[in-house]
């Protein structure tokens, strides 16, 4: 009883009076700290012999409150799920990852079922974005893969933002702002057309990574063939383009780059691992602002257009930007909220 | 040491065990993390018991609970690792696929919808999993999944041991926190 109205007492009263109630509340409701000690304690037990000192200190924070140790057994209980599973659950996450499973009936009858609420739509409510419009957005420094009712997979970095619309012409994704690779399905007769700034990129059945990063809009193929386009009233070129190619734009320019990529290197993200190759410092900085919460902040022009070449493996921010640190002479400052990052005047080379 | 006693009960005259005693759930949660079974675990701590009220009693600590933890890790060690292991893993799944997840008690199934259930219950630690930040998920999958130790996993990811540690345990603690829901 006292263990329950500790619980509750951080959220008033409750609604949920039963046993379970009161498990979920602690969950939902309990001191985060509690909780990175918790996963810290089964981790480090799971690991190996503690020492004595270690020992005395795990018995003391067990005793010290009674919600300590309703946090170790949720901690402990997930764990052993793992470890029991981890076999089957590996397997999963391999299918989920490398092979989306493509159903054909199933893509037939979602583009039925899509194509009629659509046609209604359009009488109902004829607004732009209707009801069949999905909204997808992740935060900075969380990834997400989305699996789309025709079998095709969006794989989203963090500080992403797209919307997916099915209708009877076509397949439009709105990629409103971040980075996302697109596995597609073939269909012939519905194009899968993304939306990126003044840019349509228009695809049959391909693999490719799009990224709209402040006004810089880049796509990158992996397999197949994208077809790059301005939208409609927007001068330029269309460009068509192959696996190994990267096309660069600036909104509001006219013109557009294409340059030889390695695929394997602009869809290194998805597992974690960039690779650069003579791109300037402030296009890193953007990729880890996408990967980590503390936004980083580069006043230095100069220091900005430093070419940095290497990879970058996104772990930890503080390990990244040390490892960063061995590329360029640069230090870290906090600077309000965030970062700002110098010259390392220390370090002359 | 002079704690009040219940002349009904007959009370441990040992002070070491009269810590056991106050101590038993802890060691419990100490004996499943370290063997991966919580039935297991109850076998270990009565164990334990026995060890503590036979041992040499002229062997004295300085600290009684760290040398309790010490037996503790010995009464670990002597049990046969291999075969242990794999009736922990066992035991483990079956339990946790009907008994508890995260902390909160799940209803016993008929067996027929058992299937349907542990067939959720993978799905939803597949998904839970999948959504993880892409190091984090690796690290974990590495160790926990694959059975990889954390220096293995350090080696195979190029990280320390000491941020491997750091992946897996921010792993747990999201998992815990969405599968505790």
């Amino acid at each position: 009883m006292a263990l329950r109205g500790g619980v509750y007492s951080c959220d008033g009263p409750s609604h949920a009076p039963a046993v379970e109630g009161f498990m979920i509340n602690a969950w939902r409701y309990g001191d985060d700290a509690r909780r990175d000690d918790a996963a810290a304690w089964v981790v480090r037990l799971e690991a190996g012999d503690l020492g004595d000192a270690e020992a005395v200190t795990f018995d003391a924070w067990l005793s010290a409150t009674p919600e300590n140790a309703v946090a170790f057994d949720a901690a402990l209980s997930v764990s052993h799920a793992y470890a029991a599973a981890g076999d089957e659950v590996s397997r999963n996450l391999s299918d989920r990852r490398v092979a989306p499973r493509i159903d054909r009936r199933r893509a037939v009858v979602g583009f039925g079922a899509m194509a009629a609420a659509a046609a209604l739509a359009v009488v109902a409510v004829p607004q732009f974005a209707g009801p069949d419009t999905d909204s997808y957005i992740t935060a900075k420094g969380q990834h997400r893969t989305v699996q789309l009712a025709d079998g095709s997979t969006i794989d989203l970095n963090g500080g992403t933002r797209l919307t997916v619309n099915f209708a009877r012409d076509g397949r439009h994704v709105n990629l409103a702002e971040g980075q996302a690779v697109f596995d597609v399905a073939h269909d012939a007769r519905r194009p899968f057309l993304v939306a990126v700034g003044d840019r349509t990129v228009r695809v049959v059945g391909t693999q490719f990574d799009v990224r709209r990063l402040g006004g810089k809009l880049s796509v990158t193929v992996a397999r197949g063939a994208v077809e790059v386009r301005p939208v409609a009233g927007v001068s330029g070129k269309a460009y068509r383009l192959h696996p190994g190619q990267r096309l660069d734009h600036v909104e509001g320019a006219v013109l557009t780059r294409v340059a030889q990529a390695e695929p394997a290197e602009v869809l290194g993200w998805r597992s974690g691992r960039m690779v650069y190759r003579q791109q300037p410092l402030s296009d890193v900085i953007d990729d880890l602002n996408q990967q980590f919460t503390t936004q980083i902040r580069i006043e230095d022009p100069e220091l900005a257009a430093t070419p940095i070449s290497g990879v970058l493996v996104m772990d930890d921010q503080a390990s990244v930007i040390r490892r960063l640190a061995l590329l360029v002479p640069i230090t870290a400052v906090r600077s309000g909220a965030g970062l700002a990052l110098r010259r390392d005047t220390a370090s002359v080379r | 040491m002079s704690a009040v006693t219940d002349p009904e009960t007959p009370a441990p005259t040992d002070p070491l065990l009269e810590i056991y005693l106050e101590r038993r759930a802890n060691l419990v949660r100490f004996f499943a993390a370290r063997s991966g079974s919580r039935i297991i675990a109850e076998d270990l701590a009565q164990e334990l018991y026995v060890k503590l009220a036979t041992r040499d009693q002229t062997i004295t600590a300085e600290n009684p609970i760290a040398l309790i933890y010490r037996i503790a890790t010995n009464v670990m060690l002597d049990r046969a690792r291999g075969e242990a292991r794999a009736t922990a893993r066992d035991a483990a799944w079956r339990r946790v696929a009907h008994a508890s997840m995260g902390g909160e008690d799940v209803a016993e199934d008929i067996p027929a919808d058992e299937a349907v259930a542990s067939r959720q219950r993978l799905r939803q630690l597949v998904e839970a999993a999948g959504d993880l930040p892409p190091q984090m998920q690796r690290a974990f999958r590495l160790h926990k999944l694959e059975g990889r130790s954390h220096a293995e996993t350090a080696q195979v990811m190029g990280l320390s041991v000491k941020s491997v540690e750091k992946h897996i345990s921010a792993a747990l603690k999201a998992l815990t926190a969405r599968l505790g829901r």
